[in-house]
């Protein structure tokens, strides 16, 4: 109750605050940005500092300016080279080979060598945790061929293993971490040998993590000497801090609304990131009536998509025509997938063919999600128009990820955060028995496409068969679509040089974007 | 007629009369009573989504829109609704379970200590964090938040009856009923219920007042009733939308509406106590 006393107090706290933006920091002054302190604010502590078990965005921000990846992606999603210059496969497809740079070092003075990179993709594979060993299930054994030279022998081809692996896999140090009886559960909490363009130096729990910049970086020294993670309450006390000039940076994804309010601010810029994974609804097959496809066609024709792109995301999202290939991934887009239309009579004329009547269905989300909550009760309002009721659940995370696992549900409103290779990730969620196959599809015409385009070694090949998945999806209705989020990141005006890359995970935070950060002018 | 002529009731409601913050109260708690249950005649249920979002207050918009576009006046008046109904049947349960342990405790000897330990040990829980627990395994749902609320609110209930039955079970008229061969039952009945029911009926308003807080805090951290509003949900959806900080309007309202009721709620029980207290009056 003091809580409820407390929230009191703030709203008419808030409510007093002006309105129009800039005119509450009153100084015209804002101080130049210098090269000495880069201030990003965040909403959480780091959990784990062990990054391969690690999870959550703040624990990902932090770790992977300490421990580098093989590679990196392009604004465009394409990989491009980190610790890893070449990679490729043999011929038969059953072996891999990545060239390391030569010019990386820990900061206690070893070289990174392809021995740690072994060590890291075997710890992994031994151990089997994080979100890693669900995807290289393929590889037999890694080994080191030189000190810059690592070889995968492979299995069964596999064409999403090198994807895979340079995306997710951190590299760390085996002199380190091979003291420990278990990698998994090894804390690394202090002490920390990294090879990052910044290092760990001090940690105030609750408040900030100071970063220090590594002169010696391999691929170039960072502009800025220190790089500091702030920690907030929530998104809008960030954002009161950045108009401050308290932070030059917030690291969490701006809401829409807020967005579009920032869009105006001269002090502030955004940068937009698309998103690698999308939005959607998923109908559980496996309870009836929902088996039948015409009453997921009809649940389909029931959603209003536009307006919940134009309203509850403000315009920052894109169609992605209700097919899995989104646009994010221009290398394997779909340009003859439509989206569902809006079409509360033709859902009705599904129904009545379907010979369902009176059809009442829950729906699952997690309520701490702005978007999803924001949108739920739009999805719920237009499938009245059909006829159709909708009773919203939205649930505490944990217990809406229990359900999620149980898939104790009918419809399951979420997002996926990061899909980055269609193969990979179309295996996971669509095929028989599949880790996040929330949907319980079990179709083999969908299985046998989805594994025939994970043995293929190149984009172009798998591009064939992935796009027949997609349409099945798109035709059964096992996926529903909504959107592709744009993200906005906001930063001080203050300060330039980012790179930014997709989804919320790199946005403007990853390692070779705050190396490049610096002040403007 | 004077004074001395009038029932004790009359004297009381005489006295309340006088008062004019109590009169206020009483006022405004009707006037939120009338809006909760006419609330389908006053503005149409808050659904769908409109374009004019975060529009502030106008002719058209009383009380501003939503980042969603819907009306904020249209969502504070279904959610007097919401808010009040959680209040009342939460201060309803927490006042039963209250009056039977309260009573219990001071009539039966024997069990006035396990059930004083047993009110003690619930007055010490954390009670926030317990309700933000239960409320989250049990789903969200306007039924869980009630019982959620009342299972956290009797203790105190039960406290204030125990105490006032305890001045009434010596009294002689009592000992008289035991002698005539009264059943506890007809005892507790007949004697102890109408001498603790002015502390209960302060109880009541007190009780629902502290459930509407709390209401509004449970939903505010996301565990409300997503199918209904209440002004917690309203707060909650302000604050999630991140438009908290530049629309005043999504949460003033809501605001006010929760403050009227908590601040009238307290005056009416603090009138009705002094009017009820004869010793003020000379």
């Amino acid at each position: 109750m003091r809580r409820a006393l407390a929230l009191l107090a703030l709203a008419a706290l808030t409510a007093c605050a002006p309105s129009v933006p800039g005119t509450s920091t009153g100084g015209s002054s804002q101080p130049a940005a210098s090269t000495d302190r880069l201030t990003i604010g965040t909403t959480a502590d780091v959990v784990n500092y062990n990054p391969l078990v690690g999870n959550s965005r703040t624990d990902s921000w932090v770790t992977s300016l300490m421990y580098p990846h093989l590679t990196q992606m392009d604004e465009t999603g394409k990989r491009i080279p980190y610790l890893a210059t070449e990679w490729s496969y043999a011929e038969d497809g059953k072996s891999a080979t990545v060239k390391l740079r030569d010019d990386m070092t820990w900061s206690d003075g070893k070289p990174v060598t392809a021995d740690d990179v072994v060590f890291s993709v075997t710890a992994v594979q031994k151990e089997k945790f994080g979100v890693v060993a669900g995807l290289i299930t393929a590889l037999d054994k890694a080994e080191a061929v030189s000190p810059t030279e690592v070889k995968f022998a492979l299995s069964r081809p596999d064409g999403t293993f090198l994807d895979n692996v340079g995306f997710w896999l951190p590299i760390v140090p085996k002199h380190v971490f091979e003291k420990a009886p278990s990698v998994q559960k090894f804390a690394n909490d202090s002490d920390w040998v990294s090879a990052g363009p910044f290092k760990l130096t001090k940690v105030e729990r609750g408040q900030r993590y100071i970063m220090e910049r590594v002169d010696d970086f391999g691929p170039g020294k960072p502009a800025v000497k220190e790089v500091v993670f702030r920690v907030f309450p929530d998104v809008n006390t960030e954002v009161l801090a950045l108009r401050n000039g308290e932070i030059d940076m917030i690291g969490n994804v701006l809401p829409p609304a807020t967005a579009s309010e920032l869009k105006n601010d001269p002090k502030i810029k955004l940068q937009q990131v698309p998103s690698l994974g999308w939005a959607h609804l998923q109908y559980n097959t496996k309870h009836k009536p929902l088996d039948d496809v015409r009453v997921r066609q009809a649940l389909a024709h029931a959603v209003d998509y536009e307006a919940i792109r134009n309203i509850a995301l403000k315009g920052f999202a894109k169609s992605s025509n209700s097919s899995v290939l989104t646009p994010s991934q221009p290398d394997y887009v779909d340009p003859s997938s439509k989206e569902y239309t809006f079409d509360p009579e033709l859902s009705k004329q599904l129904l009545a063919q379907a010979g369902v009547s009176g059809l009442s269905l829950n729906m699952i989300y997690d309520q701490a999600d702005p978007n999803i909550a924001r949108w739920a009760p739009m999805v719920r309002d237009a499938a009245k128009k059909a006829g159709i009721t909708i009773k919203l659940q939205g649930l505490e995370r944990n217990t809406y990820l229990d359900k999620t696992q149980k898939r104790d549900f009918d419809i399951y409103a979420g997002s996926w955060a990061v899909m980055d290779n269609p193969p990979a990730n179309l295996g996971l969620a669509f095929k028989t028995g599949g880790f996040i196959n929330y949907a319980q599809v079990s179709d083999p015409k969908l299985d046998k496409l989805i594994d025939q385009a994970q043995r293929a070694l190149s984009p172009a090949e798998a591009k064939a068969p992935i796009q027949e998945a997609a349409r099945i999806i798109h035709d059964q209705v096992y996926d529903n679509v909504l959107y592709v989020e744009t993200f906005n990141i906001a930063h001080s005006a203050t300060w330039t040089g980012f790179k930014p890359m997709p989804s919320e995970l790199l946005s403007i935070l990853n390692p070779l974007s705050l190396a490049a950060a610096k002040p403007a002018g | 007629m004077t004074v001395a002529d009038l029932t004790p009731r009359q004297r009381t409601w005489s006295a309340f009369r006088r008062n004019p913050l109590g009169m206020v109260s009483g006022a405004v708690l009707l006037l939120l009573a009338l809006v909760a249950v006419c609330a389908p005649l006053i503005a149409p249920f808050p659904e769908g989504y409109g374009a004019d979002t975060l529009q502030p207050p106008s002719g058209a918009h009383w009380f501003g829109t939503d980042d969603i576009g819907q009306d904020v006046f249209a969502q504070v008046v279904w959610g007097t609704r919401v808010s009040m109904a959680v209040g009342v049947s939460a201060s309803v349960l927490a006042i039963v379970i209250g009056l039977l342990i309260g009573v219990s405790a001071a009539y039966f000897r024997r069990l006035d200590t396990p059930l004083g330990v047993l009110v003690d040990l619930s007055l010490s829980l954390p009670v926030l964090p317990l309700m933000i627990l239960v409320a989250a395994l049990a789903g969200p749902s306007v039924r869980t938040l009630a019982v959620v609320i009342a299972l956290f609110s009797w203790p105190e209930v039960a406290r204030v009856v125990r105490s006032q039955a305890l001045a009434i079970v010596p009294m002689p008229f009592v000992s008289a009923a035991k002698v005539v061969g009264g059943s506890s039952l007809w005892i507790v009945r007949k004697h102890l219920l109408p001498g603790v029911v002015p502390v209960v009926g302060v109880s009541v308003v007190l009780t629902t007042s502290r459930a509407v807080l709390a209401e509004a805090g449970l939903s505010f951290l996301g565990l409300g009733d997503p199918n209904s509003w209440s002004w917690g949900t309203i707060l909650h959806k302000a604050q999630q939308s991140g438009s908290l900080a530049s629309s005043w309007w999504t949460t003033l309202f809501p605001s006010v509406a929760i403050l009227l009721l908590v601040l009238s709620t307290t005056l009416l029980s603090v009138a009705y106590n002094d009017a009820r207290n004869h010793r003020s009056d000379t």
